[in-house]
């Protein structure tokens, strides 16, 4: 039961990973990369790594994401 | 009668997430990505409080706990961000 989840959020992590890389469109494409390390992090849980899902957590999750909006908002348009 | 019902969990949260993982894809405006992201972190939270029950180990319950504080703060700057500019 725990296998196949593991594999789906190993599945979750490339879909995200390939639409991060793939959307034209900059928010949605920061968003998808939030979700990649979001997923990242559920996966250290479940290998029996709590800390270092927990900084996965705080760095991949909530500061990457507020850099990049810095970032977004700095250098231009949302939309390419 | 406890193992029906983590099983009964674990099969929604599974159905969950390949439905939040296909409303990412197929989403059209940004508003409906960001909505599927704060679903998944919602299923991730419950997938960690699962297995904390499964495995026997309670430390992660910690885990889930800083995980929800800094995914909705996460979803709550890009939604103000798409409101009106951080």
């Amino acid at each position: 039961m725990l296998e196949l989840l593991v594999i789906l959020l190993c599945g979750g992590i490339l879909a995200s990973g390939i639409l991060a890389i793939r959307l034209s469109n900059l928010m949605a494409a920061m968003v998808s990369s939030g979700l990649s390390s979001l997923f990242a992090a559920v996966c250290y849980v479940l290998l029996a790594a709590p800390d270092v899902a927990m900084a996965e957590a705080s760095i991949g999750s909530g500061l990457a994401t507020l850099i990049f909006l810095y970032a977004i908002r700095r250098t231009g348009d949302a939309t390419e | 009668m406890a193992d029906f019902f983590l099983f009964v969990a674990a099969i929604l949260i599974f159905f969950g997430i390949v439905l939040g993982v296909l409303r990412l894809i197929l989403g059209r405006t940004i508003v409906d990505r960001v909505a599927a992201v704060d679903m998944l972190t919602v299923i991730s939270i419950s997938v960690i409080a699962l297995y904390a029950h499964v495995s026997g180990r309670f430390i992660y319950l910690d885990v889930a706990l800083v995980y929800g504080v800094l995914s909705f703060l996460s979803v709550l700057a890009v939604a103000r961000y798409l409101e009106r500019g951080l």
